[in-house]
Formats: C-alpha cells, structure tokens, sequence
C-alpha cells in the first residue's frame, strides 16, 4: 500500500513529529515583501517545530545543502519549504529531503512567493498571511506519513493506432530505438491523407514520394508489424502494460493472388471512388493508387455481391469471398493514437455545394490537378474549360454564432484550421504557373499564411494578379447561378479591402477551402480515458511542458489527433512522441506519484457508488470479502473517489482527510485573544 | 446494583414521541427474562416513580439509565444532568438523543416562529387570546414555574458526557436485546465515550436485498410519482434513499416494506455529516455531464435540508439554521 | 411560515470592520492544475488582490469533499470558495463533473440556513485565468467584507450548542 514502512535512517512515521521549516528569501522576492526573519521566529514557536531558519537561495546548491545539515544534525523527522510555487521546486525538494535520509513525502511545500509576495502590496498582511500558511503547513505535517512511489514494469513495446504521416513516423523512430512496434491501420492501406495529395508545401515534392519512401521503411523494419483493415474493440490495462483487442476484418484478398489486374478489371460493380473524393468511380475490388501498400487489393464490402467474377479472372487463387473477421491480442507498454482527423463536412447548399457542381472542395482540386488523378491533371468541370477560379477561405472554420449553423453536437467550429490558407496560396501558385491564364480570386475574411516561408506563396500569386477580396464574416459571400449567363456561377460579396463595396464576380468554379474537424473518436476516448478539448481534439497534458503525453500515462499523441495541422507539424509531433514513449520504455520501470486512494476495508460497506465514479476505473469490487478495492497501477490520484465514499472508507494518500483537515482548522482558527474580546 | 442484587434501569423521555419507550417494550416476551436480573426504578412512561426519588438515590445507583428523546427545554437538561449523576452508565437511545432526531428540525426555524405556528397558526388550535406558555405565571396560589424553551434541540452528548448511544428511530427490538443482553453479561464494549452500539459496523446498503445494477440517476422522483421496480436500488431507481450514509443494523425494514431508507440509524461511523456524505456521493450518481443539467437535476430535489438531515440535524457539522435578524 | 424579511442592516465598510479588528478569514480549496496553477500566473504577473483568501491544493476538484465546506464554515470560516477546472478541462478528464454537482447541491443546503451566496464561491478557473482569479479574490473579500463575520462557532454557542458537556471538567464518574 506504500503507506508503512521506515525511511533510510529508521524515522517512523508515527513517532512525535520533529518538524523543521525553512524560509526561503529567494532572493529579494519574498524577502522584499515578506518579514522573513519574522516569519521564521514565529514558525520557531509553532507546536511540533524544532527548528526554523531562512536562506536567500534554497534551491541552489549551497541551500539544499544547509537544509541537508539541519535535517541530520537535529535529528528532523519533517520538513517544511516555505518558498515559490511547488510547480517549480517541489520535486526539487523531496531529492534534497530523501539524500538527507528522510522520507520525500514527509516534505511539505508552502507557496509564500507566487501567492504571497508578489501579489499583496501590504507588507504586514504579507508577513501575517506567510506566517499563517507556514502554521497550517505544519499542522498539516504532523499528520504525513512515509510514501513510496509507485514502481511499475513496462512491457517494451509499442501500440500505434492510425498508418498516415504521423503514425507511420512514430513507428519508424521507435523501431530505429530497437522497441517492438505494432502499427494497426483501419483502412485496407496505409499512407493516410498524404497518399491523396498531390504536391505539398513548402518544398513542392508530390506527396507520395515522401510518403512513399516511409512507408517503405516501415513495412520492412524487423521490428515492426503492421495490421490493416483493423478495428479497435477494447483496451484495458495501464501504463507499461496496455493489453489491447484489435479485430482484423477481412480484405478478401491475399499474396496469393497473382493477377490483381485482371481480378479488377473482371468486377461488374462499381461506386464512386472515395481515393478521388468523389469525383470519379472504382471497382467493388480496388487498389486506390499505384504504389500503395499494401500492394494487394481489398474488396469493399459494401458494394461488392460476392458474385466471384474476380475469383474466376485470378484463377481461383488468392481471392476468398467468405473470408471471416478475426481477433488479435495486443500487449504493449505504451500506445501512440495517430488517427488524424477529418475534413467538414461541408453542408448541402454551403456556398453553393452539392448544389452547384462547379463548386468543390480544395481537396477535390487537388486531386484534379494530379496528373494521375480523374481529369489527368486538367481543370474542367462537366466537360468544360474553367478560365476563372474562386477560393473561398473559411469554410467550416472561424466559425460565428448566429452565422453558421452548428455541427451536429451542437457546436459551431470557433477556431482556426490554421494550414487552409497557406495550402490555398500554395495551390494557386502552381495554377498560375500551370495555367497562366487562368483568372484567380481569393475570397478571404484572413490569411494567416504563418509558417515559414508561407508567406512567399501569397507574395508570390499576388504578384500574378490573383485578386484579393476580403469579407466581412457577418456578411458572407453568396453564390448563385450568373443570371446573365455569363458564367455558371455568380460570386456577391462586399469587399472590405474597398470600403464594403459591393462586387459580383463571375466564376466557372468555385473552391471551397474546407476546415479541419476532429473525426469520431468517442470509442478512442472511451477505451484510452482521453481528456477532449472544447473542440473536439484531443488534449495533452500542458500545452508547453508535456505537449505530447496524455493525462493518462502511457499514451501519447501524435499528429492531427491533437489539432489542425499540417504534415511538418504532424510529423514533428509523432517523433516527439516515439522520443517519449522510447525514453518510457527504455527505463523499464515507470514511477508514478504515490497519490493513490485506498480502501479502508473495515469501513467499506459494499455499497458499490464508488466502482462507477473513477475516471479511470481503477476501482474494482471484491467478491469474496465485499469490499472495493484500488488498483494501484491504475489510480492517478485525482481523489475523486475520496469525497464519493458515502462511508468515508476511502482516502487518499497524500491528501488523506486529516491532513486536510487540519490544515484547514489552522487557517481559520482565530487567535484566543480574540475570542476573549468578544 | 441494588441488595437484591438485581440491576437497576431506568429510562427517561425528552423531547420525544415516546416510540423509544414502546420500542422497549418490544423485545416482547424477553421482558420476562428482563424483569429476573433488572428492577425498574425510574421510567415515567410505565411508572410512578419521581424526580425527587432520583434525587434520593445514591450516585451512581442506576447501573443503566436509557434517555431518549433530544434536549428541547431546561427540564430536560436539569434531569439529564441528575441522571447523569445518579447512573453508573448513562445510555442516549434512539435518534433524538443520538442526533437530534425529527425534533431537531426545529433548529432551523426561530423560537418566534415555531410559537406561532403551534399557539396561534396551528389549524386545529383554538387560542383567541394568544397564551404562550410562560416561564412564570402569577397565579393566586403562587408563582407557576414552566421549563424555559431552548433555542435549538441538542444531542444528549451536547448536556453530559455519554457512555453509549443506541441509534434508531426507534431502535430495532433486535438490537436492543442484544444490548441489554451485554449489559446484563457484562460484554458491552469497554466504554469509548458515546460509543454506538446495538448497531452494525456498515451501512444499510450492506443489509439492503436489492440489487444494483451501478447505474447513473436520470431523475429524481418521490414515492407518490410512481411505483418503483421491485429488486432493484431505489437509490438508482430516483428516490432519495439514504441508505448509502446510514448506519446498518435496522435490517432495511424499510426498504423491505417498499420505501426509501430516511436515514434513522444516524451516520456511518466515520461519517460526521450525515447530509454532506450524501451530497459527496451524489456528485458522483447523477446523469449529467453539462451544468444545465447537472442544475436541473439538483433543483428537482425536493426540500434537500429536510430529507438530509431528516434525523441528524443535531448532530451535523452546523446544527442550526442562522436566520435573517442573525445575517448583517 | 418563514418570518418576512427584515431590513437590512447598514453594512460594514472597511474602515468599521478594522476598527473591529476583524478582517474576513476566507477558505480556498483550489485544484492544482488548473485553479492553483492559475492562481500562481496572478503571482507570475505581480497582480496585486487581497490577502484574505488562504489557498488549500487538493489534486483535483473533485477530492473536495462537501464536509470540507461544511468543517470550514463550522469552524469560523466567514467565507469558502471551489475552483475547479472548466468542465471539459479536467486534467482526470471528469472529476469535475462532480464538483459540478456537489457544489450547487450544497449552496441550496447553505441558502436554507442563512448563510448568504457570497460567502459560498463556486467558480471554474483556468491555468490561464489568473486575471479572473484575482479579480474574483478581491470580489469575494469585499462582499463578505460588507456582510460580516459569520462566526459560526459563536451562532452554535449562543443557541446552548455544547454548553454542557465539558468533558475534561466533568471529573470522577460515579
């Protein structure tokens, strides 16, 4: 339970409470504020307190080892720092309490700088609240008794969820460090978005010989082994040992067949080819590209009819219609969600969409001027010539209540997808480049061309003469069939950039910068215990100091799955992430907080509230004595469960009731002067 | 203990409704066993006995004395205070004295305010001229003396220190005779200042048939709105039960009847507040994940003060209602 | 019936509230990665409020039990405030939720006996919001400020609440 046991030079945690405290001048600031000679003369006279002393610096050298001494020398068995915030120190601290012998967790931490010194003016109230905190600290103290940390073995392997950009780097650098990786995709292919784009900024290389090139490494690393077509279905377990259930649905196909080919072109069916968002159709058994990987083809269950006209063109071999789903088990010490995300969905009528043909996404562009894409690289529309594009910015993002009409939870999407405007620029450049005569206009409410060398694109098309036209968000644009005739589509919008005056600009196609949303993840969510953003992206723990982990250890995050961004983002991401997990794995043992709740077995009275309260379910039921019960590995010490107990059998460490609470009486009992006037 | 050497009992009634002292009767043919080792030497309710025989008993003479019912007036605290003196072990019974019980209720209206609604209000009241009671009257044979009304009802720990408390509203027959049967045998636990016993160690939960399917509240609803699904958790099912916060020992009779626990037996044992264990284990069964739904949910909750702290109001953290001439 | 309202009585100000001697003595439980992590962003700024909020860190929110709130007005608190992570943001994912729930719950028990809602501050802060916290400290102190000591302890005494058993002078037992 990590609650008994003797520290290093036998003080047990029971005994009479010789407490130390140690004021920090912090050189100046606190000390310019706070009295600290006062306050230390004051703690020097407090129930339990042995001894009191200040020092300018105590987390420098010099300090910690002054409050080394003292603990030896007085024979200490708590101590006290009275200091800056313990976000900064406190780890700082519990190393310079244990070298001296003493249990870390017979340490408390007081906040005399950030919460004190540097935000009340009055010196008097300063010293006043310093001393006040400090005699709570105390009181508090003489109820600590010796922790453990938690020592958890960690399976060296790694989970990877999602086979794109991201997830593909993260297996790469983990298998590099020589770490067991298991990549799971849930398409039949791997690649993710990338494989469908065209060419990509800012070195203007066509995505799949980048992407190509990685997948490749991937695939044939010894240590790796990739799963396709594969589903999640339940994950249990804790860091440095995640035992998660994948279910392999079938591809139908398999190496043996040796004719792919003809099996595709024998397919009587056909559906619109998702590869090409739309724009085009595929067979019921297909391969999106050539060069995907695998390079064996998959049947889409949905439109196939199981007529066997494949099987009969591949010679019987290697094709099986009735192939069945089937289980995997997987164990790994760690698991990197790389799922990516999806773009809005635009709504029917959005400026036009699903209206209008001439009016398509900058995704559907791109794949029209992919000279391996449905038009061969040519921009037309139902057979015509397009002279005159439109971009709309903004489409999905920036989003305004009363304005946009909100996605189906009922939110609008207030924030920025960030790469739309950079990938706009990028795209008319090589139009105009492609394609000098072609008119451009850019319909904008903001370009935030951001990254590096981003803005080069918008320099560089303006000097083409694309037209620039802003507009106003609570005025947006309206498109409609030109009523002259002149064009198919009619573009009214007030430009900002002129004063609000109106324009109406005649366009053959329009295209519609979509946004970037979070896909459904709720079984991800369910199943990991992620922490969601107000914007349905996940969250990491500190945007600055832990920006790829997960407040659940062990999992991290990697890529778009965390929010709008690009491919340089996503991948930078991932290899943070594979750096993390690996530095996880290679100590093999993890050491979390001792924090954790405990069940006071002769108090519990099986009443079952608490077993549904944790966030992590880490409370589990007893069946043969009736009681609950913690798992440890699984508690992340968030207490929860402490003020659920309708018993109170439940504590927890560190935070036990106690302890609580006579910190609590400290800060508000009034001096017995006081109650005397009365 | 008497030269007979029989023991000698005796119970007492405070502000009471006198369920306690039927509930002792209930031990039903045991009294037989009862009235072989034990003499009663002071019950009002079933004897002649008189304060002025307590106050000639030696100190110490009663060897068990029951007090039930909370401490509303001085009379009930001077007697506390003689049989407190005159019992070797002075027992709190039932909820009123363990807790405060359904009188303590009145700690949260003034003393103005429960007069008015008992001598003037009251629907079948008939009080044209408006008499209080008084502490002293004037009458032609002398002075009258009345006891003087308390500003709240108090647990009998808050007057003298107790021995033991038998929780219940009233106590189970069951568990009584247990206790008597210690007394008597000398097996009650060593005295641990107001000590609960003739109780269990857990909560009505522990003693409670139905099952729980651990499932979140969607709304909260009152006996008389529906009939709920027999073997499963009330609690789960919308109706406050407050068995997850109250001592067992009662045997979920209850709840074996069909009805939500009210919480009589008092708190779990290491439960202060009764009404705050409540509300903290709330927080975590309510089907809510937004707060206007989290707040409709609460603000269905009818009368949260009286079905909390139905029986515990003396003994929760704050005790009393402050009213408005006490606020700046 | 509940007694109709009387009037109020004039309120304190600063000045009359020092000459008492008293100043208010206010409980923050606050949760550690947001409120607390906030509160010292104030610090971080050198935003200057008032002193009379006295911060306890619990890991989470949800740990605050409503026995807290309740042991601190009962013992002499004048005022207690919850801050906890915007819900959504809970770094336990939701142990705030049932904060979201206990909280409101127990101001319905407060406002029935008598202690008024500025006393009692439910808010959500962020790490970032160490603006909102400080505005919200100084807010919080001036209201209970105007409104008074609530000395509990001294409520229960004047209606005889352990008057009597003084159980160390009780002396031999018979």
């Amino acid at each position: 339970m990590g609650l008994e046991g003797d520290c290093a030079n036998g003080v047990k945690g029971n005994q009479t409470p010789r407490i130390g405290v140690f004021v920090c001048r912090c050189g100046g600031n606190i000390s310019d504020v706070v009295d600290v000679d006062r306050v230390v003369e004051e703690a020097s006279r407090l129930p339990g307190v042995v001894c009191a002393m200040a020092h300018t610096f105590c987390c420098s050298d010099p300090g910690q080892g002054a409050i080394e001494q003292k603990i030896r020398q007085q024979g200490l068995n708590r101590a006290i720092m009275a200091a800056c915030s313990p976000s900064l120190h406190e780890m700082t601290f519990r190393r310079t309490v244990a070298r001296a012998g003493l249990n870390p967790y017979l340490f408390e931490h007081c906040n005399i700088r950030e919460q004190v010194s540097w935000v009340i003016k009055d010196q008097e109230q300063a010293t006043q609240k310093a001393s006040r905190l400090i005699r709570a600290a105390a009181a508090r103290a003489s109820h600590l008794r010796p922790l453990e940390k938690r020592r958890i073995p960690i399976h060296p392997s790694a989970l990877v969820i999602g086979g794109g950009a991201a997830g593909l780097t993260a297996a790469r650098d983990l298998a590099f460090r020589g770490i067991e990786v298991i990549l799971i995709e849930c398409t039949p292919f791997l690649g993710g978005r990338m494989a469908s784009l065209h060419r990509i900024y800012p070195t203007g290389r066509r995505a799949r010989d980048v992407i190509g090139p990685l997948i490749d490494e991937v695939v044939n690393h010894p240590k790796v082994t990739v799963y396709t077509n594969a589903q999640l279905e339940s994950a249990t377990g804790f860091i440095g040992n995640f035992l998660t259930t994948v279910r392999l649905m079938p591809r139908g196909v398999n190496s043996e067949c040796k004719d792919p080919e003809a099996a595709i072109a024998a397919c009587p069916e056909e559906c619109l080819d998702q590869f090409n968002l739309g724009l085009s159709r595929r067979r019921a058994i297909y391969k999106p590209y050539d060069g995907c990987w695998p390079p064996i083809p998959a049947i889409d269950w949905r439109s196939c009819t199981r007529c066997g006209a494949c099987y009969e063109a591949a010679g019987g071999k290697g094709i099986d219609l009735n192939e069945q789903p089937r289980l995997v088990e997987i164990r790994s010490g760690v698991v990197v969600l790389a799922v990516g995300l999806d773009t809005y969905p635009v709504r029917h009528g959005e400026y036009g969409y699903g209206v209008f043909p001439e009016v398509i996404t900058l995704h559907q562009l791109n794949r029209l001027m992919d000279p391996t894409g449905p038009t061969h690289g040519e921009i037309t529309v139902g057979g015509h010539s397009v002279r005159r594009i439109g971009f709309m910015h903004c489409v999905g993002s920036l989003q305004h209540k009363g304005i946009h009409k909100p996605m189906r939870d009922g939110k609008i999407n207030e924030y920025c997808s960030r790469v739309c405007c950079t990938t706009t620029m990028h795209t008319a450049a090589e139009l105009k480049e492609r394609f000098p005569n072609l008119q451009i206009y850019d319909f904008h409410e903001d370009i935030r061309t951001y990254g590096r060398k981003h803005e080069n694109y918008y320099d560089q098309v303006s000097e083409k003469g694309v037209a620039f036209i802003r507009f106003d968000p609570e005025r947006p644009p309206r498109v409609d069939r030109d009523p002259l005739g002149e064009a198919p589509l009619l573009v009214r919008t007030f430009d900002r950039l002129t004063f609000g005056e109106e324009l109406e600009v005649p366009l053959d196609m329009l295209v519609l910068a979509t946004g970037l949303v979070a896909r459904d993840m709720s079984k991800l969510v369910d199943l990991y215990h992620c922490s969601v953003g107000a914007d349905r992206f996940l969250m990491e723990v500190h945007p600055k100091l832990r920006p790829v982990e997960m407040a659940t250890s062990g999992v991290f995050l990697a890529g778009s799955v965390q929010g709008p961004m690009d491919t340089t983002e996503a991948t930078a991401a991932a290899a943070a992430a594979a750096a993390k997990a690996s530095a996880l794995i290679s100590s093999a043992h993890i050491e979390l907080d001792p924090f954790v709740a405990y069940v006071n077995e002769d108090l519990c009275s099986d009443c079952r509230i608490c077993l549904t309260v944790c966030p992590f379910s880490a409370i589990t039921r007893n069946e043969e004595k009736r009681v609950a019960r913690v798992n440890e590995a699984l508690c992340m010490g968030c207490g929860t469960c402490v003020a659920t107990c309708p018993s109170n059998a439940i504590q927890q460490a560190g935070f036990e009731d106690v302890q609580v609470k006579s910190e609590l009486m400290a800060l508000i009992s009034r001096p017995a002067e006081r109650l005397a006037a009365d | 203990m008497s030269a007979n050497g029989k023991l000698k009992v005796g119970m007492y009634w405070a502000s009471s409704c006198g369920g306690c002292d039927i509930s002792l009767l209930e031990i039903g043919a045991r009294i037989l066993d009862l009235v072989q080792v034990a003499d009663i030497a002071f019950w009002p309710c079933v004897a002649d006995f008189k304060y002025r025989d307590v106050v000639g008993y030696p100190d110490g003479y009663l060897d068990v004395c029951f007090y039930n019912g909370g401490v509303r007036n001085s009379e009930q605290e001077e007697v506390a205070r003689l049989l407190r003196k005159k019992s070797r072990t002075l027992v709190a019974y039932g909820a009123c004295a363990a807790d405060g019980g359904i009188p303590a209720l009145a700690n949260y209206r003034t003393t103005r305010e429960i007069f008015r609604a008992v001598y003037h209000e009251n629907p079948s009241i008939d009080n044209p001229s408006g008499i209080e009671p008084q502490p002293e009257v004037a009458v032609e044979a002398g002075t009258l003396h009345l006891p003087r009304f308390y500003p709240a009802v108090l647990q009998l720990a808050d007057i003298v220190p107790v021995d033991y408390v038998i929780p219940g509203c009233p106590p189970q027959a069951d568990r009584v005779w247990e206790t008597i049967h210690a007394v008597v045998t000398g097996a009650v636990p060593p005295n641990s200042s107001s000590q609960r016993v003739g109780c269990g160690t857990r909560t009505v939960c522990d003693e409670c048939p139905r099952e729980k399917r651990l499932v979140k509240i969607k709304q909260f609803r009152r006996h008389h709105e529906f009939r709920p699904e027999p073997g499963w958790c009330l609690l789960e099912q919308g109706l406050m039960c407050m068995g997850p916060v109250t001592r067992s020992g009662c045997g979920a009779l209850c709840i074996k009847a069909g009805v939500r626990c009210e919480g009589c037996y008092g708190p779990p044992a290491a439960v202060e507040d009764q009404g705050a264990a409540m509300i903290g284990a709330l927080g975590g069964l309510l089907d809510a994940t937004t707060e206007e739904r989290a707040r409709k949910m609460i603000n269905e909750i009818v009368d949260p003060v009286g079905t909390f702290y139905r029986f515990t109001t003396a003994s929760s953290l704050l005790k009393v209602g402050r009213h408005k001439e006490e606020q700046a | 019936m509940p007694e109709p309202a009387t009037e109020k009585e004039p309120q304190l100000t600063k000045e009359q509230s020092e000459a008492l001697g008293w100043e208010p003595r206010i409980v923050g439980f606050l949760c550690y990665w947001c409120s607390y992590t906030g509160a010292d962003g104030a610090g971080t700024a050198r935003m200057k409020y008032a002193p009379n909020v006295d911060i306890i860190k619990v890991m989470c929110s949800g740990r605050i039990d409503p026995e807290l709130v309740l042991t601190a007005f009962a013992r002499g608190a004048d005022g207690v405030m919850v801050l906890g992570c915007h819900p959504g943001d809970c770094h336990y994912t939701n142990g705030n939720y049932k904060t979201m729930v206990r909280m409101p719950l127990l101001r319905r028990v407060l406002d029935e006996l008598g202690i008024e809602p500025e006393r009692f501050r439910h808010e959500w802060v962020s790490a970032a919001e160490g603006e909102k916290f400080s505005r919200l400290v100084t807010e919080m102190t001036e209201q209970v400020r105007a409104l008074g000591p609530l000395d509990w302890p001294r409520l229960q005494r004047e209606r005889g609440v352990g008057h009597g058993a003084d159980l160390a002078a009780w002396g031999e037992r018979p």
